[in-house]
């Protein structure tokens, strides 16, 4: 293999199995097809049934799924053996704000994002606070999570996860809980990010506002594209 | 799901004495309430009484200098009331009623203390306190940050198991199960389990809890090997 480029994914021939559980085979069962790809655009579009693949996919990309078979290479850290680094590289948003959001309060959220960089107290909150108002959530810095509707919730975890500047960000179905206003609203705040996005989504307007989109069935990858086709194609598929 | 959660305590911001003193004066101050009170069975019952009683009723008045409502006070008492209750008819049978009342008030009086210390202190500020008691037992291995992180996690699953009990009851109620003792306890399990699994799986994620650089494995378990 080369030397990698910036933010390169490669995934070469990676596969997820679940080993059978006694010799006669029982219990064997192949989550993900091995399957390479490069992805470079700055924007992918992750499309696909439900328990077609995608969250294992995407999961793969960040370590929380290690491959059974082949590997997966991100800026040329192997997720095996270099998790640790692959994670600060790779940022992972999940569908439900409510697992990913720790503490009681937004500050206090992003504040423990931060505890790695090992500032004082008082620079941590400055911190948290000015990544909060950097994505207009300054106002709710204070509220308890529970009392933010799902939109805002999904945005703070958004900004708990770029708080400490990942060059990726991986989002597993980060609208699908949502209603059509924070859908859109969410559509927009990502669109304007800088960072490299990887997004499995069931908002087709989003996926059509992306550079690449791989189409999920049964475990392998149907269709990889360009947006309209892609999204052309499924549609067909679906019937 | 989990829409309960903002019935459970947790930190009220203000400004009080309370608010504003350091945390491990506080904390002393606990340690000094859980100390009065609980040593009553070292003197006569009369004298553990009188000091029981009146370490409940500062309690009680450091609770309004804290500024914090008649509710919360309510609340903290409620979640033991059968507990306490029980208590009480064993300890009269067993003891009178001076001592009855000795044991609940010497209760009573530390969880209003304890109470009253995390609602006045911020979480991170528990954490760093948390953390700072740990760090001497750093060279032995421990991981301060780690500890306070545990104990995050702690705070934050129980009003989500609450929330899980309180939504299984109604969905076996709306299932005409409510007397099924499986049906409002097994879902709990599973939603728990699941609530376990997706936290520990965030915290992967963000890179919290890892230990700085792995040789080798990286603590997420393979699928299959
Ligand atoms: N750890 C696991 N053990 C067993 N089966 C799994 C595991 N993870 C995923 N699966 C199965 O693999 C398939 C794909 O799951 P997933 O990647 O979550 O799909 P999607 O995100 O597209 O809904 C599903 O049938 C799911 O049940
Ligand atoms: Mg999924």
């Amino acid at each position: 293999m080369s030397f990698p480029a910036n933010e390169s994914i490669v995934l070469a021939d990676a596969g997820v199995q679940i080993a059978p559980l006694d010799a006669s085979g029982a219990g064997a069962k192949t989550i993900l097809r091995p399957l390479s790809l490069e992805l470079t655009e700055r924007r992918i579009a992750v499309i696909g049934a439900n328990g077609s693949g995608k969250s294992t996919l995407l999961r793969l990309l960040n370590g929380l799924v290690l491959p059974t078979s082949g590997t997966v290479r991100i800026n040329g850290l192997d997720t095996q053996t270099q998790g640790a680094a692959v994670r600060r590289l790779v940022g992972f948003v999940f569908t439900d704000p409510l697992s990913q959001l720790i503490m009681p309060t937004p500050v206090e959220d992003v504040e423990l994002s931060l505890r790695r960089l090992k500032l004082s107290k008082r620079e941590r909150r400055d911190a948290a606070m000015s990544v909060l108002s950097s994505y207009g959530l300054d106002h709710l810095a204070h509220s308890s999570i529970y009392e933010l509707s799902g939109g805002e919730r999904q945005l703070v975890a958004l900004a708990s996860v770029l708080a400490v500047d990942p060059g990726i960000l991986v989002l597993d179905e980060p609208s699908t809980l949502l209603d059509l206003r924070n859908t859109k609203l969410l559509r927009e705040r990502l669109t304007a990010l800088p960072q490299q996005l990887i997004i499995s989504t069931h908002d087709l307007a989003l996926a059509l506002m992306c550079e690449r989109v791989l189409v999920v069935d049964d475990a392998g990858i149907a269709f990889d594209g360009g947006p309209h086709e892609a999204v052309g194609w499924y549609r067909e598929s679906v019937g | 799901m989990r829409g309960h959660a903002s019935l459970i305590a947790g930190y009220v911001p203000g400004t009080s004495i309370f608010h504003r003193m350091l945390l491990w004066r506080k904390a002393v101050l606990l340690l000094l309430v859980a100390v009065l009170v609980l040593s009553f069975p070292a003197f006569p019952v009369w004298v553990g009484t009188i000091v029981t009683s009146v370490v409940l009723v500062a309690v009680v008045l450091a609770h309004f200098m804290a500024r914090l409502p008649w509710s919360r006070l309510w609340r903290a008492v409620r979640l033991m009331l059968i507990f306490l209750l029980l208590i009480g008819v064993y300890q009269w049978w067993q003891f009178g009623p001076a001592t009855a009342w000795t044991v609940i008030a010497a209760i009573v009086a530390t969880v209003v203390a304890s109470n009253i210390l995390t609602s006045t202190t911020a979480i991170d500020e528990l954490l760093d306190g948390l953390g700072a008691l740990i760090r001497p037992l750093e060279r032995f291995g421990a991981d301060p940050e780690r500890f306070s992180l545990t104990v995050a996690l702690m705070l934050r699953s129980i009003p989500f198991i609450l929330g899980a009990f309180s939504d299984v009851k109604d969905a076996a109620r709306a299932r005409g199960l409510e007397r099924n003792l499986l049906a409002r306890s097994l879902p709990v399990v599973i939603a728990t389990v699941g609530y376990a699994r997706a936290t520990g799986e965030a915290l992967a994620a963000r890179g919290l809890g890892e230990a700085c650089e792995p040789s080798g494995g990286n603590g997420v378990e393979p699928l299959a090997r």
